[in-house]
C-alpha cells in the first residue's frame, strides 16, 4: 500500500506534463534550439583557438550540450502545477501538507523523484540523440561511463537537498523570491551551468570546491568528457558523498524546525 | 496629463510597498545586479579565454552587453511588467483590470514597482561607462546619438518580444512558458557577436527571433563591423528604428488580443 501511496505521489508532474502536450511542444522545441545553439557557440569560439582551459574543442561542446540537457531533470513548469511551497506559504495552504497520512518531507522527496525520472528520461533520449548525431562525444570508456553514472546520480541527491533548501527557506520568510533568484542564481553559475567551471580564474574554481553546487552537476559532466580523469574521480564523489550526507541532516533537521512555523487559518 | 498624474501616484505607492519589506527590497536590488552581474563574468570568461571573439576585439565586443544590458534595464523599469504578465492572466487579475477606467496595458504596467530594475541599470551603466572608457572610438555627437537611439530601440525592441508573448498568453496562458526561455536567449546569445555562430543559427537570431537589432548589429554599426554582420548595412544601421516600429506593432497586437480575450476559463 505504502508502494502504492509513493507511486500516486510521484507520478503527479509527470502526469500533469503528460497531459499538456503543447508544453511538452514547447520543451522539445526549446531543447533542440538550445542545443544547436550552444553546440553551434562552443564551436566558433573555438574555430580560432586550439585547447584552452584543459579543453579540447569536442570536451567543451560535449559539457556544454550535456549541460544544457541535465537542466532538464529538475525545470519542470512547477508553478503551473500550484504546487511549489512558495505558492502553499504564499496562499496559506501549507497547511494541508501536514493533515494528510504521508508526511510533507516524504511527499516532497515523492515528487522530486518523480520530477527528475520524468526530466531523466527527456535528458537519456536528448542524449541518445546527440550521441547519434556525434553533437557529444561518447564517454572514454565503459569504466567512465560506470563512475559518471555514479557521480550523476550523487549529483542528483545533491541538487535535490539543495532545491529542498530553497524551500525550506520559505517557511522563514514571508517574501523570498529573491532570495529564492539569488539561490538559483548561484546553483547555475557555480554548478557550471553557464560555462564549465575550468573557464573561470583559479581563485573561483577553488571558491566553488568549497561549496556544495560544482557537486551537482561539473563533478559528472567533468568526469564524462575527461577532464577529470578516474583516479581523481574517486575523491571527487566522496566530496559529492559528503554534500549528500551533510545536506541531507542539515534538511531534516530544518524539516522538523519548519513544522513548528506552520499555522492554519491564522492561529 | 492626469493619466500621467495618476500613473506617478500608483508608481510611489508602489515603491513604498516595495519597502514595507526592507530585506526583500535590498534583496531584489541584489538580484537585478546579480544577474546582470553573470553576463559581465560569462563574457569577461569567454573574452578571456578566446582572444578576439569573431574578429572583434575586447572594447568593441564590450559594447555589445553594455548597450543590450542597459536597454534591458530601461525595459525592466518602464515596460518590464509585461515579461511575466501570464501570472496575472492566469490568476484573472485581467479581468478586474478591464472594469476599471484606465487602459488595461497601464494597469499591467503600474501592478508593483520593478525593484530589481535598480540593480539592473546599477550594473549596466556601470559596463557602459567601462566600455566606452574602453572604447577606441571617436565619440562624436553623432555616434552618441546613434548610441542612445540604439538603446532605446533595444529597450522598444525587447518589450515588443515580450508583449507578443503576453498576447499569446492572453489566449493561451501558458504560453508564459516562452517568456523565460526568450530571456534567457536574449541574455546569453544578444551579449556577443552573433557571426561567432554558422551563417543559419546567426540568421535565425537575426530574421527568425530578432536578437540581432538589440545590440549586435547597432554595435557593429559603431565599431565599423556593420558590412559583416551578413545582413544588409543598411538593415543593420535601422536597428534603433525597427525597435520602435516593432514596439508599435505589438501594441496594436495588444489591442486586437485584447479585444478577443475570453478570460481564463473561456
Amino acid at each position: 500500500m505504502a508502494v502504492l501511496h509513493a507511486w500516486r505521489a510521484a507520478r503527479v508532474t509527470p502526469l500533469g506534463e503528460l497531459h499538456a502536450p503543447p508544453r511538452m511542444t514547447a520543451v522539445l522545441v526549446r531543447l533542440v534550439v538550445q542545443v544547436v545553439l550552444v553546440a553551434s557557440l562552443w564551436h566558433g569560439l573555438y574555430s580560432r583557438t586550439g585547447t584552452t582551459a584543459g579543453l579540447a574543442e569536442g570536451q567543451a561542446v560535449s559539457y556544454a550540450v550535456l549541460a544544457v540537457l541535465a537542466s532538464r531533470l529538475r525545470e519542470l513548469d512547477q508553478y503551473a502545477g500550484r504546487d511549489t511551497v512558495l505558492q502553499h506559504m504564499h496562499f496559506g495552504t501549507i497547511v494541508y501538507w501536514y493533515l494528510r497520512p504521508l508526511p510533507p518531507q516524504r511527499y516532497h522527496a515523492l515528487r522530486a523523484l518523480g520530477e527528475q525520472l520524468y526530466g531523466f528520461a527527456w535528458a537519456l533520449g536528448g542524449y541518445l540523440v546527440c550521441l547519434a548525431a556525434g553533437v557529444v562525444d561518447p564517454p572514454g570508456s565503459a569504466a567512465v561511463a560506470g563512475v559518471f553514472a555514479l557521480s550523476l546520480l550523487l549529483g542528483q541527491w545533491v541538487l535535490y537537498h539543495v532545491m529542498l533548501m530553497l524551500d525550506q527557506l520559505c517557511f522563514w520568510t514571508v517574501r523570498n523570491n529573491a532570495a529564492m533568484l539569488i539561490l538559483i542564481f548561484a546553483q547555475n553559475l557555480l554548478s557550471g551551468v553557464y560555462a564549465p567551471l575550468w573557464f573561470f580564474p583559479d581563485w573561483f574554481i577553488t571558491l566553488s570546491g568549497f561549496l556544495p553546487f560544482q557537486a551537482t552537476l561539473s563533478v559528472p559532466l567533468s568526469i564524462y568528457i575527461g577532464r577529470i580523469p578516474l583516479s581523481d574521480a574517486w575523491e571527487q564523489l566522496a566530496v559529492q558523498a559528503f554534500w549528500g550526507v551533510a545536506l541531507t541532516l542539515f534538511t531534516r533537521f530544518l524539516w522538523r524546525r519548519a513544522a513548528r512555523r506552520v499555522i492554519s487559518q491564522g492561529g | 496629463m492626469n493619466g500621467m498624474r495618476i500613473a506617478w501616484r500608483v508608481t510611489r505607492l508602489n515603491f513604498r510597498a516595495q519597502l514595507e519589506y526592507r530585506t526583500e527590497f535590498l534583496l531584489m536590488i541584489a538580484i537585478g545586479a546579480i544577474w546582470q552581474v553573470s553576463v559581465i563574468v560569462f563574457a569577461t570568461v569567454l573574452l578571456t579565454r578566446f582572444t578576439g571573439m569573431g574578429g572583434w576585439d575586447s572594447s568593441e565586443v564590450l559594447l555589445i552587453p553594455a548597450t543590450r544590458m542597459l536597454a534591458h534595464g530601461l525595459f525592466v523599469l518602464l515596460l518590464g511588467r509585461v515579461h511575466g504578465a501570464g501570472r496575472q492572466i492566469q490568476e484573472g487579475r485581467i479581468d478586474i483590470y478591464l472594469t476599471r477606467p484606465m487602459p488595461v496595458h497601464r494597469q499591467l504596467q503600474l501592478a508593483f514597482f520593478p525593484t530589481n530594475a535598480i540593480g539592473d541599470l546599477t550594473v549596466a551603466v556601470g559596463l557602459m561607462v567601462g566600455a566606452l572608457s574602453r572604447s577606441r572610438l571617436d565619440w562624436t555627437p553623432g555616434r552618441i546619438s546613434y548610441l542612445i537611439a540604439a538603446v532605446i530601440g533595444g529597450m522598444l525592441l525587447e518589450a515588443a518580444l515580450f508583449t507578443a508573448i503576453t498576447c499569446a498568453a492572453l489566449r493561451f496562458p501558458a504560453a508564459d512558458y516562452w517568456s523565460r526561455w526568450l530571456e534567457e536567449l536574449l541574455g546569453t546569445f544578444g551579449s556577443y557577436p552573433l557571426n561567432v555562430l554558422p551563417k543559419a543559427v546567426g540568421g535565425l537570431l537575426t530574421y527568425g527571433l530578432p536578437l540581432a537589432f538589440v545590440a549586435y548589429f547597432p554595435a557593429a554599426v559603431l565599431t565599423g563591423h556593420g558590412h559583416d554582420t551578413g545582413a544588409p548595412y543598411w538593415l543593420a544601421a535601422l536597428s534603433p528604428l525597427l525597435g520602435v516600429a516593432a514596439y508599435l506593432g505589438s501594441r496594436v497586437l495588444w489591442r486586437w488580443s485584447l479585444r478577443h480575450y475570453a478570460g481564463v476559463n473561456g
